[in-house]
């Protein structure tokens, strides 16, 4: 029973680590129907500024969060400012490529900065454990990363649904066309809706530095879980991605207990393609949002 | 408008013509004083760490064989030169990739990172009538099909977990009675872990798991948490890198803590396992094909000594890994194989492979008819203090094996 519990808590605060990676792309896909197959390379750049300010100067991943989410948020804004915004409205074939283009260009040139070694941030705390009841441990660096992921969320939802700002990138998101007729500069709405997703992943990256080991091959895993706790969440609601990650954890970590450890992945997609098929808006996700109007 | 059609469609013939102009001149594999050997590589993708520590070996080996005068062959001496192509750490780009090395008249192929990529690429060499020196396919289904035209320098799949087993059992007291495996899913990683569990049992173990991960993951969480209540002595994990430092970190994360201590395969002896790692990395065993204490000498390179002093003057003081190592010995079988044969003509250089017995820096150099190198021994090492040393056999050992290695 306790090795049942341990594999949950588990795969809970896995699911925290996917959630947190998770909730940036799910939120730029939302608002602006883009699938940004560049996001698993933003959480690799994050990963590794976060690993050059602790070589530099000592700070610790966690607090590297803040900086590192700085650097992201300017980044994102100028990328979707300059380069995505020219596509934007195009089919999503081309908005894929560009995001495509990007992913490669970023992990290569990070294969070239940094060679394709595996690092790590090692800190004294994030492998420590603290012992539940009955043997099961929690280990610090990921409780940290998960109670990161729910404020982080929490506080997008705030953003979105009490700033002046958040309510124009909800209505830009439902309808641009009267978004922009309201007054709203859509490109400034959109520039910065992708900086606040680049800000997350890199804050995500932060949290990987300290828990796991990285290097640029990562970059496709991490969009990978994006896009199932994405799509198994689903769209539109902010709290998606992280009942997306959460579930996408508990359901590798149930799976990996109760059969062979290889077939994992296979047992991750086999959720997804029931949730699809029983609720294809995912989990928690609406309806209208596929249909919404695009002018 | 139908002229400027016309002169169109000339200049597209034309472009053509001169396409397969320039394949044609290729055709000759260089010009004749130069040694052309064609190398599919990881240099991108999810084994480029190892691919590029391989492409390392054979550069220094390319140094060390032009800086000697080149290969004399024929009554000449031929400068070596090795054509890289990036296979992105797939089996059938690699298998591609030796196919136009063909296309081109390379006929002579160095081979690329890993078990699964040499597998693919041994297929078509075959076909093709090419020759390898594999560097780095270590598992022993390669050398199970028949094929007489790739060659390993290194030692194969089965003796890299048996040896770490051969070890303990050898050395630890007190001597510990449980073993968990722990392995990758690939071809390699399943062959290297039952073939070590087969060892344990053999030598009086008790294996008291055997459980799979999927290969290159960074989460066996899985895994530890399946055998934890089984309380296992030692656990060996057959791995690459990746796998390699995410059993020790999130062991330590569940509580997995074996009285004996870990043994993993490949990723010990790697700098990055015990610079992401820290003291968590401490008195973990690892199995290797190579070390700087290695007995053996040739005319290229010198002793394994040599290969240390030569390695870290070209790559920036880094000390040498076996992945470099193996791969130099690879390039080094190849270009003793021209030299006795006295030419490129790849069925001989396959007769002079298949024949050949000489001692190296890595170790003797000596195939058995499937193509492993059974005559060489894999050795043993411990991280201690943050650096791999040799452990066992104990004729090659720099230190004494700390036990048990997990002090806490």
């Amino acid at each position: 029973m306790s090795q049942f519990l341990q594999a949950t808590v588990y795969g809970l605060l896995q699911g925290g680590l996917f959630a947190l990676i998770a909730v940036g792309f799910s939120l730029v896909w939302g608002v602006m129907n883009v699938i940004n197959l560049a996001h698993g390379s933003f959480v690799l750049v994050g990963a590794y500024l976060a690993f050059e300010l602790n070589r530099r100067i000592g700070l610790d991943p966690f607090a590297a969060m803040v900086p590192v989410a700085a650097a992201l948020f300017a980044a994102g804004y100028l990328v979707q400012r300059g380069l995505i915004n020219l596509v934007v409205k195009a089919p999503i074939f081309i908005t894929l490529l560009l995001t495509f283009g990007l992913n490669l260009l970023l992990v290569n040139g990070l294969i070239l900065i940094y060679s394709g070694d595996y690092r790590s941030v090692t800190t004294g705390y994030a492998a420590d454990g603290f012992a539940l009841m009955s043997g099961v441990r929690v280990p610090v660096g990921r409780l940290l990363a998960a109670v990161v992921a729910l404020l982080l969320t929490l506080a997008l939802v705030a953003v979105m649904r009490r700033t002046r700002t958040g309510l124009a990138i909800l209505a830009t998101g439902m309808d641009r066309g009267a978004a922009r007729l309201m007054g709203i500069r859509a490109r400034h709405v959109y520039a910065l809706t992708f900086g606040l997703a680049a800000a997350m992943a890199g804050a995500a990256g932060a949290a990987v530095s300290a828990v796991g080991t990285f290097n640029p091959a990562d970059a496709g895993r991490f969009t990978l879980f994006s896009f199932v706790a994405a799509v198994l969440g689903g769209l539109g609601n902010m709290y998606g991605a992280l009942i997306g990650g959460m579930v996408l954890g508990l359901v590798e970590a149930w799976g990996g207990q109760l059969l062979p450890g290889t077939l994992v992945n296979a047992v991750a997609f086999a959720v997804l393609v029931a949730v699809l098929a029983v609720r294809p808006e995912g989990i928690a996700g609406r309806a209208f949002y596929s249909s919404r109007v695009e002018v | 408008m139908r002229t400027r059609k016309a002169a169109a469609l000339a200049a597209a013939v034309a472009l053509i013509a001169a396409g397969c102009g320039s394949k044609g001149e290729k055709q000759s594999g260089g010009d004749a004083d130069t040694l052309t050997i064609g190398a599919s590589m990881s240099l991108t993708g999810s084994l480029a760490r190892e691919g590029g520590l391989t492409k390392e070996g054979y550069e220094l080996c390319k140094k060390a064989v032009n800086a000697k005068g080149g290969v004399a062959a024929g009554g000449k001496h031929l400068k070596l030169d090795i054509k890289y192509q990036d296979d992105t750490s797939k089996p059938d780009t690699a298998a591609q990739i030796v196919d136009q090395f063909n296309d081109k008249g390379i006929k002579l192929i160095l081979g690329p990172y890993g078990s699964a990529t040499t597998e693919a690429a041994a297929a078509v060499i075959e076909r093709n009538g090419q020759v390898m020196a594999d560097s780095s396919g270590a598992d022993d289904k390669i050398f199970q099909k028949g094929y007489k035209r790739t060659f390993a320098a290194l030692s194969p799949a089965h003796s890299y977990a048996a040896s770490m087993v051969q070890a303990i059992a050898e050395m630890a007291t007190p001597k510990p009675r449980t073993m968990a495996f722990l392995s990758a899913d690939d071809g390699f990683s399943k062959t290297v872990a039952q073939s070590g569990a087969d060892e344990a049992r053999k030598l009086g173990f008790t294996v008291v798991a055997t459980e799979y991960f999927p290969s290159g993951t960074s989460d066996v969480s899985a895994a530890l948490t399946k055998i934890k209540p089984m309380k296992p002595d030692v656990i060996v994990g057959s791995v690459h890198v990746a796998e390699g430092i995410a059993i020790i970190k999130q062991a330590k994360e569940l509580g997995v803590r074996p009285s004996g201590g870990f043994a993993e395969t490949v990723a010990p002896p790697t700098p990055d396992f015990a610079k992401s790692l820290g003291a968590d990395a401490e008195n973990v065993l690892g199995s290797t094909q190579w070390t700087a204490k290695t007995a053996g000498k040739d005319k290229w390179i010198g002793t394994a000594a040599d290969y240390a002093t030569q390695f870290a003057a070209m790559f920036g003081g880094r000390a040498p890994e076996y992945h470099g190592a193996e791969a130099t010995a690879a390039c080094i079988a190849l270009v003793d194989a021209v030299e006795k044969a006295g030419g490129t003509d790849p069925d001989k250089v396959r007769d002079a492979l298949a024949a050949l017995d000489e001692p190296t820096f890595f170790g003797p150099l000596k195939f058995t008819p499937e193509g492993q190198n059974l005559t060489k021994t894999m050795q043993v090492v411990q991280v201690q203090k943050g650096k791999p040393v040799t452990v066992w056999p104990k004729d090659a050992a720099e230190a004494p094996l700390i036990w048990p290695g997990n002090r806490s």
